[in-house]
């Protein structure tokens, strides 16, 4: 495996290129804008929402504001890379405004569909997972690509209904879409917790499954059970509590197959004060820093 | 096997009107019926657009309750679902349901303080954009000068409402009752100045003709034209007001493209 370059913090070379340090990071909210830009914590780097930021006024402040002291990741949730029909080109063009404003060291979507017939549908549905819909998304990430003028990273889902077309098991169909366009996988470590309780997956086999090199940031966060018609429980990324324990084991293991990369905690409903985030990045950094050191050691060994 | 399309048009029915047997007969039950599967889903959809809803009109949900709120959101949405993912800028239609809203009928005002609150979160997140440069316009010649036609600053809105919508919403929100019970609803129409400056959104009141003059400019009239509607009013005051606010972003010549920083050598 390769051995990435590990700090805790960003550097004033980070920030001035922007650049993403394999460290942790947490998604920033409108909650916190005042919060950072006062307090300037101690976070190696912050991640946004590109349609928190595609209009103008205070909140392109707020960002450039953060940008000056931090390294910034912009992740999109609305570009609809799964989408039968033609990508958003509007929607394609006010991400690229705000790629071009933030100078973000990673830039990155989902693996899903929200666009069809020209309406939004605002969430984050799974595909069917078939041929066809792999060339759509190839073909959709090659066209993002190219006129952000960069490589991005695609998000596994977390998903709560499978169709029965589904032929290719969700890792093979993230890896060959890797493949096939050069873009990275942003490996979501809850998404596949939640989708394997829901749908029996083996949840280490999918990490192990996935393309080592291709990884380029992961995501951590708390999800919620809801019970459903005959007791049966459904897991929902709700992003609105802690990192389940087992989630961190299975961070654990990520870092072990992937080394070092960008770690981020995401918390959207329920959005505790800063410090609940900072302390969620810090659990974070700890492993990080544990797993240099195993690298560190196997390197020398 | 259908096709993508032919899947997400019928996940699109699922979500939006609620016709999901065509969704369902693809979806796998392993012991859950895809019906309610789908259904959460459903659920982050609405209240996704719900929410986006709450944020750009909370007078409007004061003014109703937030069960009144959520059922005529429901039906909006259902009837215009979002034509982008950038949610700032959905609902623009809300204030326009709420007056066709049958059990709105009893709050008469209430489609008056939406209109204002679409106008409110226009300003809040439209884009930037320079002010135009005031030495350009000086540098023509008093002939062009009459030609001059503004373009508005995206974030300015010029509306009109039957009833003090301005009031109300400053009551509301303040949540003022001694302000409330003093306003009078027959006090006949307002008309509204809403932008984003840099301390933030603002909503003025103007008289009627300031408010015409205004309103004219900024759907493109003429300066001289706009100014021979207005004989009544101190308008190179109000203009000069609305050049040092930053109101206007770029002029042209009647039959010129607009821009902002002309050539130093005018015709």
């Amino acid at each position: 495996m390769r051995p990435r370059p590990y700090r805790t913090r960003a550097t004033a070379a980070d920030v001035e290129h922007g650049s993403i340090p394999a460290a942790a990071g947490i998604g920033l909210r409108f909650q916190h804008h005042g919060a950072v830009v006062e307090t300037r914590p101690r976070v190696a780097w912050f991640e946004v929402h590109a349609e928190n930021y595609m209009g103008g006024g205070t909140p392109l402040r707020f960002l450039d504001a953060v940008r000056r002291d931090y390294p910034i990741s912009i992740h999109g949730v609305g570009l609809s890379l799964g989408t039968a029909e033609e990508l958003d080109h509007g929607h394609l063009e006010r991400l690229r405004r705000v790629v071009e404003r933030a100078e973000p060291g990673l830039v990155s979507e989902h693996l899903s569909w929200s666009v069809v017939a020209g309406n939004y549908l605002a969430d984050l549905l799974p595909l069917p997972l078939t041929e066809e819909a792999l060339a759509i998304v190839c073909r959709h990430v090659d066209e993002a690509q190219s006129r952000l003028g960069r490589r991005f990273l695609v998000e596994n889902p977390s998903t709560y209904l499978r169709y029965k077309h589904s032929v290719i098991p969700e890792w093979e169909f993230l890896a060959e879409l890797a493949r096939r366009t050069g873009c990275g996988v942003l490996c979501d470590v809850n998404n596949i917790f939640v989708s394997a309780c829901n749908h029996g997956w083996d949840a280490r086999a999918y990490l192990l499954s996935l393309p080592p090199d291709a990884i380029g940031e992961i995501h951590l966060a708390g999800h919620s059970l809801r019970r459903l018609d005959g007791g049966r429980e459904l897991r929902i990324d709700d992003h609105g509590s802690r990192v389940i324990p087992e989630v961190w084991s299975l961070y654990r293991e990520a870092l072990a197959l992937f080394g070092p990369v960008p770690t981020l905690i995401e918390w959207d409903t329920n959005i505790p004060t800063i410090d609940v985030l900072l302390d969620e990045a810090a659990r974070a950094a700890a492993l990080l820093a544990r797993g240099a050191q195993e690298t560190g050691r196997a390197d020398a060994a | 096997m259908p096709t993508l399309l032919e899947l997400q048009r019928a996940v699109h029915r699922a979500l939006v009107s609620c016709e999901d047997g065509e969704a369902c007969a693809q979806v796998i039950a392993d012991g859950i019926l895809p019906s309610n599967r789908l259904a959460v889903y459903r659920n982050t959809f609405a209240s996704s657009l719900t929410n986006a809803l709450r944020l750009a009109y909370p007078a409007v949900q004061r003014l109703v309750g937030a069960e009144f709120f959520d059922g005529a959101a429901a039906g909006f949405i259902e009837e215009a679902p979002p034509r982008t993912a950038w949610l700032d800028a959905y609902g623009d239609a809300f204030p326009d349901y709420l007056a066709r809203f049958p059990p709105a009928a009893s709050v008469p005002y209430l489609a008056d303080v939406g209109r204002l609150e679409l106008a409110v979160n226009k300003a809040l997140h439209a884009d930037d954009a320079p002010p135009l440069d005031v030495t350009a316009l000086t540098r023509l010649p008093p002939l062009d000068r009459e030609r001059v036609r503004f373009a508005p600053h995206p974030s300015l809105s010029l509306i009109q409402t039957e009833y003090p919508a301005d009031t109300i919403w400053r009551s509301v929100l303040a949540e003022d009752e001694a302000a409330l019970g003093a306003i009078d609803l027959a006090a006949g129409p307002a008309w509204l100045l809403v932008e984003r400056s840099a301390e933030g959104v603002q909503v003025r009141r103007m008289i009627e003709a300031a408010w015409r003059f205004t309103a004219a400019l900024c759907a493109g009239k003429a300066l001289q034209a706009a100014l021979d509607a207005s004989p009544d009013i101190d308008a190179s005051l109000l203009l000069a007001d609305h050049l040092a606010s930053g109101r206007f972003t770029s002029f042209a010549l009647a039959n010129d493209s607009l821009c902002a920083n002309p050539p130093e050598d005018l015709p």
